[in-house]
C-alpha cells in the first residue's frame, strides 16, 4: 500500500477494518510518519471516548509481565538445563569463562537468558568503568547485562534523545548481577547508575 | 568514570512521566508491563468491560491484548503515539473482535429480535447520559452521530453500517472520520 491511510486512521482506531485492510495500514505506517502521527491522533481521539465513559476498578490485580521468551519446552528439562550451564562454560568466549560460580548460579536462575546467548549469535560489549559487559543480539532484539562484583542494585539506563530511560535493575545474586531484556530494540548505548551515579557506560555497535 | 561519559547522560526523567514510560514500554524493560498496567488498567478494563458488559471477559480481554502486545516484537514504537492511546485502541479492538464473535453466535436470535434499535435507544448509550461525552456526541450533526454510533457501540464495520444507512461505503467512511475528529476536539483529545 502505497498511498496515505487518509480516512482509514478513524476506521483502524475504531476498530471497523477487515483484517486484509488493517494489514495495508500496518505496513503503510512502517515507512509513512504523517501516517503514524494521524493514526495517533486518531487512536487519541477514540481514548478520549472511552475514558470519557464511566471507570471501573479490575477486580483483582493484572498478573505480571508474561515472558517475551518463545517458551521452549525442551527447557523444562533438568538434564538439559544442567547441561546448557556445562555448555556455557565452555563456550569459546573468554567472557563467560571468566565468570565465576555465581554467575553460573544467576544464568541457571535466567534459563531465557542462558539460552538466547547460546543458542543466537551475539555480541558482547564491556561497559567502561564497570566490571560489567552486555551480551546482545546482533539486530538489537535482546540483551542481557552482567555486571561482576556488585553489592548493591544497579540500575541499567538508556540514553538517548537527549533523555535517559530506566530499563530495569540489576540485582546482585553473590556477586554478580544480570538484567535480561529478552525482546528489545536497537539501543546504541547503555549506563549503569548506582546512588543516583553513573558508574559505567557501554557503546553499542550495530 | 570519564566526565564526557557522564555528560553523554543528561536528563533521568523520572517513571511517573508518560513518555519514559513509553520508552521502556518499546524498549520492553520488565518494569514497564506492570507499570502501564498500573496506570492505565482502570481505564483498559473499563473500555474491554463496557464492550464486553462481563467482568471475566473484560479482563481476560485486557490480559490477553497486553501480553500480546508484550510479547510482538516492535508492536509499540514510540512513533506510534501516546502508550495509553495505543494501548486502549488494542484492548478495544481485541474486544470488539470478541464481541462480534459473540454476535455471529447468536446472529439468529438477533434477527428474530424487535425492531431495530436507533442509536439514541442504545443500552450503552444509556450508561453515559450524564456525562460529557453523551453531550458532545448530541453536538454532532446526525449524519456523522448515527454512523459513529453504530461503530463505536455496536461494533459493526462501515460495510455494515453503510447498508444499515442506505449511503454509499466512502460517505460513511468520512462521516465516521469526520465525527470522531469532532469528538476529540470536544472531549479534549485534540490541541
Amino acid at each position: 500500500m502505497t498511498e496515505h491511510i487518509g480516512e482509514n486512521a478513524a476506521l483502524y482506531a475504531l476498530g471497523l477494518l477487515d483484517a486484509g485492510d488493517a494489514r495495508d495500514v500496518e505496513g503503510h505506517l512502517l515507512r509513512c510518519d504523517a501516517c503514524r502521527r494521524l493514526l495517533a491522533q486518531a487512536e487519541a481521539d477514540v481514548t478520549a471516548l472511552s475514558a470519557a465513559q464511566p471507570q471501573l476498578d479490575p477486580p483483582t490485580k493484572f498478573r505480571s509481565a508474561p515472558s517475551s521468551a518463545p517458551a521452549r519446552a525442551w527447557w523444562n528439562s533438568r538434564t538439559l538445563a544442567y547441561a546448557a550451564v556445562l555448555a556455557v562454560a565452555l563456550l569459546p568466549s573468554g567472557f563467560l569463562l571468566r565468570q565465576n560460580v555465581a554467575m553460573h548460579e544467576e544464568m541457571l536462575a535466567n534459563s531465557a537468558a542462558i539460552s538466547r546467548v547460546m543458542s543466537t549469535p551475539h555480541r558482547t560489549v564491556a561497559f567502561a568503568g564497570a566490571d560489567a559487559h552486555v551480551m546482545y543480539g546482533k539486530d538489537g532484539s535482546w540483551y542481557v547485562v552482567v555486571i561482576r562484583g556488585a553489592v548493591a542494585p544497579l540500575h541499567v539506563l538508556w540514553p538517548h534523545d537527549g533523555t535517559t530511560t530506566m530499563l530495569g535493575t540489576a540485582v546482585p545474586r553473590g556477586d554478580v548481577a544480570m538484567l535480561y531484556l529478552p525482546q528489545s530494540h536497537r539501543m546504541e548505548q547503555l549506563a549503569l547508575e548506582s546512588g543516583g551515579r553513573v558508574v559505567g557506560h557501554a557503546q553499542l555497535a550495530f | 568514570m570519564s566526565a564526557s561519559a557522564v555528560e553523554l547522560f543528561p536528563t533521568m526523567r523520572s517513571i511517573s512521566d508518560d513518555g519514559a514510560l513509553a520508552d521502556a514500554f518499546a524498549a520492553k524493560a520488565p518494569w514497564a508491563f506492570d507499570e502501564a498496567y498500573a496506570r492505565f488498567g482502570r481505564l483498559l478494563y473499563s473500555t474491554a468491560y463496557h464492550v464486553l458488559e462481563n467482568q471475566e471477559d473484560a479482563q481476560d480481554c485486557v490480559q490477553d491484548a497486553l501480553a500480546r502486545v508484550w510479547r510482538l516484537p516492535d508492536s509499540y514504537t514510540r512513533a506510534r503515539g501516546a502508550l495509553r492511546s495505543f494501548l486502549t485502541v488494542c484492548v478495544r479492538n481485541e474486544a470488539i473482535t470478541r464481541i462480534r464473535s459473540r454476535i455471529r453466535r447468536h446472529r439468529m436470535e438477533e434477527r428474530i429480535a424487535a425492531e431495530p434499535q436507533t442509536p439514541g435507544e442504545l443500552g450503552a448509550v444509556d450508561v453515559i447520559e450524564r456525562d460529557k461525552l453523551q453531550a458532545a456526541l448530541r453536538a454532532l450533526p446526525e449524519e456523522q452521530r448515527k454512523p459513529l454510533e453504530l461503530a463505536y457501540f455496536h461494533y459493526k464495520t462501515h460495510v455494515e453500517i453503510a447498508e444499515e444507512l442506505h449511503e454509499p461505503l466512502g460517505t460513511i467512511k468520512s462521516r465516521i472520520a469526520l465525527g470522531l475528529r469532532k469528538l476529540g476536539t470536544a472531549l479534549g483529545s485534540r490541541a
